[in-house]
């Protein structure tokens, strides 16, 4: 069995989305309450958030950028740029914590006291671009993770795979000049789906070319297509790649249930993705992965999909 | 909407005198189909296309001795020998829409633009209409698209437009499509969030019916008799 960790925080609770905000603290609440149904905390490492090196975060995103979230919040706005970036008072100070816990996380894996970790923690990040606040995102969580491991641990493989329903604008952006990280999203198609981003024909410029890969699904896919595209094409460029660490962009948001889709993938298709990008990292990253939560809203299905998640991260 | 505010101002163009060679050069380099042809007053003579110029350069297999004859003889022919004389023009104060249409009506791909005096003032290419097209829909802005069926009658944009307004939605654009089914219409309202489940709940709850994505289309669909 492997020591698996766990990022959670009470204050990741208080980013506060108001009254009609899909991205609630309930999901957390729920997340949390599924590892507990199944008997699942007392074996996971707990890790705490911490504030991290704000130097991380300026490496991902503007300093214009960081300097406007931190007075907009601390002036009382609601609302960043879209009405979908609610956020409250705590919100900059919870964001920081969110990136210092997966910091944390990624430390613990690297220093080898911990195998791999899952982070639930709010706000997510793979929509937030460099100077953009975007899609419930403020800090691109997985992005900072990603330079982190290669400029503090001198990584010169770092795959990304994005789950989320939603193509991971961001990230995209952030990397897509960069071979060192290869950014691989499967989505619901651009045409059906926010952002509008992450077509087939999107794969890098540059010296990054050919390490961005986007597979839209259509709606109405799931476990079916999911599988084929693990199979056929995640799994031989992953292979490929072998990247030394595998980061995860956790949305649960393409399950059959989450009503933020179209996509219908059940509870044992994300086993099944979750199973291939084990199988990669056992493979060619001494098992290292960091697991980062970004949506999926059901609350009735959450609790059992974040415990499949850690079950297999665990096995 | 105008031409002027769509076409492409800096134009690469040609003089008649020149050879078809340097007019390929032309095409090449700047990633070119058309190079409307010139006076030396900018006075519009005509127009080459890479059509035209493929019509007139010999087999592109030809190699060696071959290759270096038929390149002196192609030097040669000059762009006036091998232009559309007198093409069809707009004006600075065409729209859009004429342009549109005349471009699907001559089956060209590109219309040059002229004043009153025949003076070249830009080219309007089926690229710059593609590129107006693409920001009319919004690609490229964060947002999700719908698609509502509503009946054809006064008064259903108003209704979806308040319902949407009142969760607070920025609209990034507004299509209305024509439906197979008789009297119907599809309207495919572009909203700027991640966040549709509940104004969908609502749409839903109002009566509406809202399409299966994957029974979306914008034109008629071709009669099948």
């Amino acid at each position: 069995m492997k020591k698996t960790g766990y990022l959670y925080d009470d204050r990741f609770l208080l980013h506060d989305t108001g009254p009609y905000h899909p991205e609630t603290p309930d999901r957390l609440i729920a997340i949390n309450m599924g590892l507990e149904r199944e008997n699942l905390l007392p074996l996971l490492v707990p890790i705490k958030a911490v504030f991290p090196d704000m130097k991380w975060i300026e490496r991902v995103h503007d300093p214009d950028y960081i300097q406007r979230f931190e007075s907009m919040c601390c002036t009382g706005m609601t609302c960043f740029d879209y009405e979908d970036n609610q956020m409250c008072g705590q919100t900059f100070e919870i964001a920081k914590l969110a990136v210092g816990g997966i910091l944390e996380a990624v430390r613990l894996v690297m220093e080898g006291q911990i195998d791999n970790a899952f982070c639930a923690v709010r706000p997510p990040g793979h929509h937030a671009e460099p100077g953009q606040a975007m899609g419930f995102c403020y800090f691109n969580n997985i992005a900072v993770a990603a330079v982190y491991l290669r400029e503090q641990w001198g990584l010169k493989r770092i795959g990304i795979m994005d789950f989320d329903v939603h193509h991971g604008n961001g990230t995209q952006k952030i990397f897509e000049n960069d071979p060192s990280v290869f950014y691989y999203s499967i989505h619901e198609h651009p045409s059906f789906a926010f952002p509008g981003t992450g077509r087939h024909f999107e794969k890098g410029s540059g010296d990054g070319l050919g390490y961005t890969r986007n597979y839209p699904v259509l709606p109405g896919q799931g476990d079916k297509e999911y599988l084929e595209i693990l199979q056929n094409d995640f799994l031989p460029l992953f292979n490929e790649f072998a990247p030394e660490f595998v980061l995860v962009s956790a949305g649960f948001d393409a399950h059959v249930d989450d009503d933020m889709s179209d996509i219908c993938v059940t509870t044992e298709g994300f086993n099944t993705i979750m199973q291939s990008i084990v199988e990669i990292a056992n493979r060619h990253s001494g098992g290292r992965i960091v697991s980062i939560l970004e949506g999926g809203y059901s609350l009735r299905r959450l609790p059992e999909l974040a415990a499949n998640h850690v079950s297999i991260l665990l096995k | 909407m105008f031409v002027d505010r769509s076409m492409t101002q800096k134009v690469i163009t040609v003089r008649p005198e020149e050879s078809i060679v340097k007019a390929k050069t032309l095409m090449d380099e700047h990633n070119i189909r058309h190079l409307p042809v010139v006076d030396e007053d900018n006075l519009l003579l005509g127009i080459v296309t890479d059509r035209d110029l493929r019509s007139a350069f010999p087999c592109s297999f030809y190699k060696g001795e071959k290759q270096a004859e038929t390149q002196a003889e192609m030097e040669k022919i000059l762009v006036k020998d091998v232009m559309t004389k007198n093409p069809y023009t707009l004006t600075p104060y065409d729209t859009i829409q004429d342009a549109l249409l005349l471009i699907q009506k001559l089956k060209v791909g590109a219309l040059p633009v002229v004043d009153k005096e025949g003076r070249l003032k830009g080219i309007i290419s089926v690229r710059d209409l593609l590129r107006a097209f693409i920001n009319v829909l919004g690609i490229g802005t964060p947002g999700t698209l719908l698609c509502i069926l509503v009946e054809e009658k006064v008064g259903q944009l108003k209704k979806i437009v308040d319902a949407i307004t009142e969760e607070n939605i920025s609209f990034g654009s507004v299509l209305v499509a024509r439906y197979w089914e008789k009297d119907k219409r599809a309207v495919f309202p572009y909203l700027l969030t991640n966040n549709v489940a509940k104004v969908k709940k609502k749409l839903r709850a109002m009566g509406y019916t809202l399409l299966d994505p994957m029974e979306w289309y914008m034109d008629q669909l071709p009669k099948v008799e």
